[in-house]
């Protein structure tokens, strides 16, 4: 191919005087030239995503107040041992690999202060409109077989009473993967009992479906585009 | 007729390589949209969603790296284990693609925008990686052997790297848009080859342009006149007098696409200053660590296993180099076909492949500052 465009240049340049139309050729040449490039480029970017280094087991519960209104979530999330154990570096104790909860306490300070950046992968919404969260309570970590567990209490702003409350859980950066536990992913504590719970995985397929069509991604909203394929709790209460 | 079925040859070849761009472009665009999603994990049921190669890709490098942490175990009882273990880290290495995710975009952007060989691009994928390498043992080292520090004062550590690393990024991307702008802006100003005649029109256009040229070509002067002097075209005879500069940037592009010499010019060879410049792309993206190697060295250290940590990390930066050196090699090479392709146009295609260079060095600098101001999270420390 070198050769051919080397030799239509070389036939090109002994006509100099002849004046030509836009040539379609070179500048489709150009155009593609500059695809190739672009293409490279992408496939480099593009490939430089970010993939988890941090795995995270979760079971949540969701608190109703005796009226029937939601009140927070309590979260607990176990980390996994790579995680936890570069978690521990440098955390004194009394016994080698026995770590109690008040040896624990400043370091789960550290994590809640730390996850408030990220608003606690928390996000939820009473009938469509967003709820914001107050700082957490009754937070502390856990040490049971190689893995730290934090718990924490994440009250809502101002408790809601929606008929429909959806709860995702994700980190969009994709730094930490949330898997949500295989056994009671999901509690409701204290919810009237009409209420009906509902748990989609993100790799449920019918849930990437239906997903697709909601307004939430549709409705303005998509600067999120990770919020797609989060864990995602719905309770509708008649 | 024989011109016209190559150039129908060309332009058939050409097709293909277009639709095949536009597969990467689509391959990329989409993946950068899904970057923020939980695509490609390796989940309880298995198969990844993220269709495709990079899906995969995605889906094993989180499996390698899930393995490492009982491998390093397993190591310490088991003396094979550490076989198994660097197999694995050399596999995640290789499928992360690289530490730091812009690693590879930028040092391929920087080799785009600066007419690097390839080999110099391999040579430069390799340092990068290591020093990456080193970086990450030296922080653990430091912090976690020596000082017993917590990971919180290590991530802070961490996170003030990498605040610097993209510091750097950026002040490497503006010197590159400050040198190329200056050969993009000269390539704009040439007239477009239509005419000779028309010059006279295109003059008051051009007048403006024509101070900027003094402040740039000084450094360019030397080489470009003596290229004239060779090239003389008639047809540029009576440009020279009035635009020196642009008249010998417009010679020196006839000489290098059609006279069949694609040898880079004199001063952009490898000297020692040319590898000089190459330290500061080593430097801006070699400094910053990979979060991945920082949690498998600090876990291999609670194990009492540091120097099989230091192994896997080593390991990681060899896989690491060698995909990031196949990815700049692609792009020195798409580079240099784009400027066969582009070979024809005469002046317009010198101000594609100036356009390009400025393009790649803009790039450069665009990756670095949106790292900087958090608008591009390619793989931030997290601390938690």
């Amino acid at each position: 191919m070198r050769c051919c465009v080397a030799a239509a240049c070389w036939k090109r340049r002994k006509l100099p005087k002849v004046k030509r139309p836009p040539d379609v050729n070179t500048a489709m040449r150009r155009l593609l030239s500059l695809l190739l490039l672009v293409g490279t480029l992408a496939l480099g970017a593009g490939a430089a995503q970010a993939h988890p280094h941090v795995w995270i087991t979760a079971s949540s519960e969701l608190i109703y107040a005796p009226d029937g209104s939601i009140t927070g979530v309590r979260h607990a999330w176990t980390f996994d041992d790579m995680f936890s154990t570069y978690a521990l570096q440098g955390i004194e104790t009394k016994t080698k690999g026995v770590y109690s909860r008040e040896e624990l306490s400043s370091l789960a300070q550290t994590n809640v202060e730390s996850l408030k950046e990220f608003g606690f992968f928390t996000f939820a919404r009473a009938d469509g409109k967003k709820e914001k969260f107050q700082e957490p309570v009754d937070y502390f970590l856990e040490y049971k077989d190689a893995a730290l567990t934090l718990h924490f209490i994440l009250p809502l702003k101002t408790p809601v009473k929606p008929k429909e409350l959806a709860v995702e859980v994700f980190d969009p950066a994709f730094f930490i993967d949330f898997k949500f536990a295989d056994k009671d992913p999901i509690k409701l504590v204290g919810a009237p009992a009409a209420c009906q719970v509902k748990f989609e995985r993100p790799n449920d397929g019918t849930a990437k479906a239906q997903k697709l069509g909601e307004q939430n991604f549709l409705g303005g909203d998509n600067s999120n585009f990770g919020m797609m394929f989060a864990n995602k709790i719905t309770v509708a209460c008649p | 007729m024989r011109p016209k079925i190559r150039s129908r040859f060309a332009r058939a070849v050409a097709i293909c390589v277009a639709a095949a761009a536009v597969i990467l472009v689509l391959d990329g665009v989409t993946h950068a949209l899904m970057a923020q999603t939980p695509f490609g994990a390796p989940r309880s049921s298995g198969e990844p969603q993220l269709g495709g190669i990079v899906g995969w890709l995605l889906a094993k490098q989180s499996e390698f790296y899930r393995e490492m942490s009982s491998t390093i175990r397993a190591a310490k009882s088991d003396g094979s284990a550490v076989w198994t273990l660097l197999a694995i880290s050399f596999a995640y290495g290789i499928f992360h693609a690289a530490g730091p995710g812009h690693g590879k975009a930028v040092i391929s952007s920087y080799l785009v925008a600066n007419q690097e060989t390839a080999r110099r691009g391999i040579v430069l994928s390799f340092a990068s990686a290591l020093m990456q390498s080193l970086v990450a043992v030296a922080i653990v080292g430091i912090c976690a052997w020596l000082l017993n520090a917590t990971a919180k004062t290590m991530c802070g550590a961490e996170k003030a790297i990498e605040i610097a690393s993209y510091a750097l990024i950026a002040a490497f991307g503006a010197r590159l848009v400050w040198t190329k702008g200056g050969g993009f802006i000269r390539a704009l100003q040439t007239p477009q080859p239509v005419p000779a005649l028309a010059l006279a029109a295109a003059a008051p256009h051009d007048h403006a342009g024509h101070r900027h040229d003094h402040h740039h070509h000084d450094h360019s002067h030397a080489h470009a006149q003596g290229h004239a002097q060779g090239h003389a075209h008639a047809a540029h005879h009576d440009r020279e007098h009035l635009h020196d500069g642009r008249a010998h940037d417009h010679g020196h592009v006839h000489d290098e696409h059609c006279g069949h010499s694609h040898g880079p010019m004199p001063s952009e060879l490898a000297g020692p200053g040319g590898w000089r410049r190459g330290f500061g792309a080593i430097f801006a993206v070699g400094v910053r660590p990979c979060s991945g190697a920082i949690l498998v060295l600090v876990f291999a250290l609670a194990q009492g296993m540091f120097w099989a940590g230091i192994a896997a990390t080593l390991m990681m930066g060899l896989g690491t180099a060698i995909t990031v050196a196949t990815i700049a090699v692609i792009a020195v090479s798409a580079k240099d076909l784009a400027r066969r392709l582009s070979a024809g146009g005469e002046a317009g295609g010198a101000l594609v492949m100036r356009g390009v260079e400025f393009g790649a060095a803009g790039l450069v600098l665009l990756l670095g500052a949106g790292l900087l101001f958090g608008y591009l999270a390619a793989e931030r420390v997290t601390c938690l």
